[in-house]
């Protein structure tokens, strides 16, 4: 796929594509009430000239009754057609939206982070993070949850917005065509809320039934005696302790939240979208993480160049 | 320029004069000069400290609001475009940038308009109405204080390196104490909870001003609309900022001393602080709106030399906006997951407001299309207005359509349309009104040929600036990101924004100019320079410090444009204002009219000098600040400080009439004089204190039952339902402590002032036990307030019936001193009326406070 679908404006989900012509709709009606509006200014400004007449200043019974008529016809009678077509359409773009809300053939369940998402398949085991990967053309949830402050989830090309809040669980049902969609963080939710992007990927033809069976895999065994020295480093350096590789001693149980790396080489982005996830970024990354992704929870490890090194090996082979 | 700006130049002796002698003026009778001294702050530094006259607080608080503008609204937006002129710049990190944002927003909503557009009524109400002064003029002085105090707490932050950084809204859990440790965002509540009780003091003198202190004649049907929308506005900021007071409170009480509202782990709620922030937040919007329009309605009339069309149609629409503004905040909330019904609701409230607005639009349209227009700098600066308004009302239906709103949410898309709707809304007003009114206080007219470099360049680079914003917005660009890729395609867009700054810079530095250089060198003005209607422009440029010195009589809503005089009319009428104008009342007295008819009913002593205010502000701000640095004592200090400084700022100093020579003056003019105190304006002003305390009470009590839904179990498991009996006999106690003062004031009225000091020392001894008791059962409560929503709860909303009573309790007493001392009699009675009034309405808070905290979990347990 070319370039980066994010634009609302050019949809590629059932939800989307209802709001961008509810977009299309509203923007013609407004244009249409402002050229109205315009008009009746241009031509109220043109009518006279000032010719220092102060009689002129008073109020006679006919502009009284020309003035009520404007008031009734512009202010009442124009606002009250135009809003009242404006809410049914609101109304029936709503319709459409919750249309498919109770036809969900599959759910995946988000949880948002400072400043990563967790997101999980129920029922497979897998467990990955800032991608989330669906079948097309199925009516999907996501259940969207928080386990720190609120962020909000946000796929432009896909559908609308929903918060991910503490205390409860909010759902959307989403519906898209095969593609790969910008998803980003809404709701500002600390220092590098710029830096929460993550992926919506819509697979065809059982590309998402392949997809999860690869990932729900253990981890590759390392592929060369660097990527070797580089586990058996990610494990004694305690990076293990939060974050998750399947099939090693790494569990990611010890410490705070932190993105399951079992398949990281297969990811699009590494970061929320703060890096690529190219072999200078991770070393990068790793050496100094609050310098590419400011705030973040990674905390600065104690390692040499030669060590980062092997790591980064290691993650590299991580398919 | 004085052919565009001006009907006709006219023939006295100075050429450059700009003037209309066309319209009549106020009288200058010889008690001008003394009346002047009189009214005037003192001399030199301490003359400056307790400064309360209506100009000087005035002046101050507008300059301090633009002040406050070019620090926090044009230097953090200048970088800010900046940073995102192309994407991936490293100009500014992301905690720099996230403190900008959070800034921007916090100073323009908080420290900026409300303050310009509060200092600008204090400033001319008064003249407008035709009156000599605000009501309470040490309650102004104290707004100014708090004011610019608070914002000196909230912006001393960057001293300390804890600049706030969750956001103008500050939501939680972010701003919480678990992920905002430090102390920045203890800055963004303290510092601007203070310039929120200086909003709401300005409120109060604002409303009872409009209602209360204008000229005879002066029906509520000849008010100006700029007065209107004040009177409206002063409303909604004593409605909309008690809550958010109280969601601040709150907030505080998490952060600083443990107590639970927000986390849904202990019972909490997080959204609960996105209903106290929003019942506030939108409100807050049309707060600034209203004053625009006030303004756009006296402009345009005289700038198209026509009476405003539809006035009655005006006031509706803002009553209506007014109303409807409260009702429509949940569409903040598009997003969070409310039902669909409830969404469908709020997105039809919100487009609702349509109406009132097109109603304004169409009023102001139709005085175009009656009139002759001007095309002068105010009235460009007015289109200027209508054209960007509009477009923003037309952006906002769309955002109120939900399923668009959850797209364009927290999107560019809205950071555009709600900059067309403040700055194209409430700062092209603005502007029109500096032009407008400059002259009337300085004497000298703004300079037509930099006014309009200063209206062509704003506009331009506004469209510029916010215009891609909408179209960026749609492709995905959300608000409060620091950085963006480059892959995105946003770069242009933005790039565009950040171009329209080359035209707003310069566009702002021309007004800069314009003010410096016209003061000294504009045009000089007379008394009515553009033909106006309103009654400041009968008064000299710049006017006396009384204002009026002859109060006009008003029999028009036009009164310069309808009458010859503006001092003749009934007999009665004109003997009063000449009394009033006269010697024998060499002292501050000051006019109070019937709210519905502007038929006199009383002359009362404003308050003059006083170093009080200031104490009390440095009080005020003392709390918060001794919460800042976690100094408990220092915030008993404070509020030792600011019950004495009120105290000493509510000392009467003796009256300059005897009783006798008050009731001789009644007899010959009809109105009553009470130069020990007003009793009509200071009634008021205890009512709306009350109403102040009831919101605020409403506000606590709406926290403890969105709480009490959240929760299944209430009170949480193992803590026993609170005992009905110890309410039911509390809530007596504190009736019987009412009814006894109550019974003392009768006898007072009997003349019998012994009467009163039993009633109000029985009043006292009971009020003290029923407070002492409320205190004991809190202080022992099987609870905590820091495990559990439940517990937080009941001791705030306890506390608050706490304080209340305290209150109460310390003006008991100091009326109990005063009453020993014969100070009142059954004339002068108003101080013990409205003492009465404070204890009636913490009985009533007592009660319901009492029957909601020990009664709810008995009534409600059924409902789990």
């Amino acid at each position: 796929m070319g370039g980066r679908l994010g634009s609302a404006l050019a949809p590629h989900g059932d939800d989307a594509a209802t709001i961008a012509e509810l977009w299309w709709f509203m923007l013609v009606l407004g244009l249409a009430v402002f050229i109205l509006f315009a008009v009746a200014l241009v031509l109220g400004l043109r009518r006279h000239r000032d010719d220092g007449d102060v009689s002129a200043r008073d109020v006679d019974a006919g502009a009284t009754r020309r003035a009520s008529r404007w008031i009734v016809s512009g202010g009442v009678v124009l606002p009250v057609v135009v809003i009242a077509v404006v809410l049914a359409a609101t109304l029936v773009a709503m319709r459409e939206v919750a249309a498919s809300d109770d036809d969900a053939e599959l759910t995946v369940e988000v949880i948002g982070h400072q400043y990563w998402w967790e997101v999980r398949y129920p029922d497979t085991g897998v467990v990955s993070a800032n991608e989330v990967h669906i079948p097309a053309d199925t009516p999907v949830e996501i259940t969207l949850t928080s386990a720190d402050v609120i962020h909000s989830w946000w796929v432009p090309a896909v559908a609308g917005k929903m918060d991910l809040l503490p205390e409860r669980t909010n759902r959307l049902v989403v519906e898209a065509e095969p593609g790969e969609y910008q998803g980003r963080c809404a709701e500002f939710c600390g220092t590098s809320h710029a830096n929460m992007d993550f992926w919506l990927v819509v697979h065809d033809d059982g590309g998402y039934e392949r997809w999860l069976a690869e990932q729900a895999e253990p981890a590759t065994e390392p592929p060369t005696a660097a990527a070797r020295r580089g586990a058996e480093l990610f494990v004694a350096a305690g990076c293990g302790s939060c974050h998750a590789i399947a099939g090693t001693d790494a569990d990611g149980a010890g410490g705070a939240p932190a993105p399951d790396l079992t398949h990281l080489a297969t990811r699009r982005s590494i970061l929320g979208g703060a890096a690529d996830g190219t072999t200078p970024d991770l070393i990068e990354w790793i050496s100094d993480p609050h310098s590419v992704k400011p705030g973040a929870l990674m905390p600065d490890v104690d390692l040499d160049d030669d060590e980062i090194d092997d790591i980064v090996a290691y993650l590299e082979g991580l398919e | 320029m004085s052919t565009d700006a001006e009907p006709g130049t006219n023939d006295e002796l100075d050429d450059d004069l700009v003037d209309d002698p066309t319209t009549p003026r106020a009288a200058n009778p010889w008690t001008v000069e003394p009346l002047d001294r009189l009214w005037d702050d003192k001399p030199g530094v301490r003359g400056f400290l307790t400064a309360v006259q209506n100009d000087a607080v005035g002046v101050r608080m507008m300059l301090t609001g633009f002040f406050f503008l070019l620090l926090g609204g044009s230097v953090d937006s200048f970088v800010m475009r900046l940073q995102l002129a192309r994407p991936e710049s490293e100009l500014i990190g992301a905690e720099l940038y996230n403190e900008m944002f959070t800034n921007h927003g916090s100073v323009t909503m908080f420290l900026v308009i409300l303050p310009i557009f509060e200092g600008f009524a204090i400033l001319t109400l008064p003249m407008i109405l035709g009156a000599r002064e605000m009501p309470f003029p040490r309650l102004g002085a104290f707004a100014y204080w708090t004011f610019l105090m608070g914002g000196l707490l909230y912006y001393s932050s960057t001293l300390f390196q804890a600049v706030p950084n969750a956001g103008w809204f500050a939501y939680v859990p972010l701003s919480g104490p678990e992920f905002s440790p430090d102390l920045n965002i203890d800055f963004w509540v303290l510092g601007l909870g203070v310039a929120e009780v200086g909003a709401i003091a300005g409120a109060i003198e604002i409303i009872i001003a409009v209602l209360k202190l204008r000229a005879p004649g002066m029906s509520l049907t000849r008010v100006p609309l700029y007065a209107w929308a004040m009177l409206i506005t002063g409303v909604m900021i004593l409605f909309a900022f008690t809550p958010l007071i109280v969601g601040s409170l709150l907030l505080e009480l998490e952060r600083g001393f443990g107590m639970q509202f927000f986390d849904p782990d202990l019972g909490g709620s997080s959204l609960l602080w996105q209903h106290l922030f929003w019942i506030f937040g939108h409100p807050e919007v049309y707060i600034q709106f209203l004053p625009a329009t006030g303004i756009v309605s006296m402009v345009l009339p005289v700038m198209v030399g026509k009476k405003i069309a539809g006035y009655r149609w005006m006031i509706a629409a803002m009553v209506g906006i007014a109303f409807l503004s409260f009702g429509l905040w949940a569409h903040h909330m598009f997003t969070v997951g409310l039902p669909a019904v409830i969404l469908a609701f709020f997105a039809a409230a919100s487009m609702m407001i349509a109406i009132p607005a097109g109603v304004q639009i169409f009023s102001w349209i139709a005085t175009i299309w009656e009139g002759r227009p001007r095309f002068n700098t105010p009235f460009l600066f007015v289109i200027g207005f209508l054209v960007t308004f509009v477009l923003g009302g037309i952006t906002g239906v769309m955002v109120a359509a939900v399923p668009f709103d959850q797209q364009a949410h927290d999107s560019y898309f809205v950071v555009g349309h709600l900059h067309y709707v403040l700055i194209g809304g409430v700062a092209f007003p603005i502007f029109a009104g500096v032009y407008y009114w400059f002259p009337k206080h300085t004497g000298r007219m703004l300079n037509e040929r930099l006014g309009r470099w200063n209206f062509w360049l704003l506009f331009l680079g506004v469209h510029m600036t916010f215009g891609p914003m909408h179209v960026v917005g749609l492709l995905g660009m959300p608000r409060r990101v620091y950085t963006y890729a480059e892959e995105t395609g946003w770069g242009i867009w933005n790039l565009m924004s950040s171009l329209g700054l080359l035209l707003i810079i310069p566009g702002l530095a021309v007004f800069c100019w314009n003010i410096v250089y016209s003061y000294k060198k504009g045009a000089r003005a007379g008394h009515n320079p553009w033909g106006a209607d309103s009654l400041e422009w009968a008064l000299p440029s710049p006017p006396p410090q009384q204002g009026w010195t002859t109060a006009p009589i008003i029999r028009s809503r036009h009164p310069l444009w309808d009458q010859d005089d503006l001092h003749a009319g009934t007999e009665k009428q004109e003997s009063l204002v000449r009394a009033l104008a006269s010697w024998p009342l060499n002292w501050r007295a000051v006019l109070v009219v019937r709210t519905t008819d502007g038929e006199p009913e009383e002359i009362f002593r404003v308050s003059d000098t006083s170093i009080w205010p200031l104490v009390t502000a440095f009080g005020t701000v003392g709390i918060f600040a001794a919460e800042l640095l976690k100094l408990r004592w220092g915030a008993l200090v404070s509020a030792a400080v600011i019950v004495f400084a009120v105290i000493m700022w509510n000392r009467p100093s003796p009256a300059p009439m005897t009783e006798e020579e008050e009731i001789a003056f009644e007899r010959e003019h009809g109105v009553p004089v009470r130069a020990g105190g007003s009793l009509i304006v200071s009634r008021w002003g205890t009512g709306i204190c009350l109403l102040f305390l009831s919101i605020g009470f409403s506000s606590f009590l709406l926290a403890y039952f969105y709480l009490r839904i959240e929760n299944s179990v209430w009170p949480p498991a193992g803590v026993d339902d609170p005992s009905i009996w110890f309410a039911l006999i509390d809530a007596a106690l504190f009736a019987g402590a009412a009814a006894a003062l109550l019974s003392g004031r009768r006898a007072l009225l009997r003349d019998d002032r012994r009467g009163l000091v039993v009633g109000l020392a029985g009043g006292l001894v009971v009020l003290f036990t029923a407070g002492a008791l409320l205190v004991y059962d809190l202080a022992t409560t099987p609870f905590s307030a820091s495990d559990h929503a439940y517990g937080s709860i009941f001791h705030t909303l306890g506390g608050f019936v706490v304080v209340v009573t305290f209150i109460s309790f310390v003006m008991g007493v100091v009326t109990l001193f005063d009453a020993a001392r014969g100070r009142f009699s059954a004339r002068r009675y108003s101080w013990v009326d409205n003492v009465s009034r404070f204890w009636v309405a913490t009985a009533l808070f007592a009660a319901i406070g009492l029957a909601v905290l020990y009664g709810t979990p008995w009534f409600t347990s059924g409902a789990t």
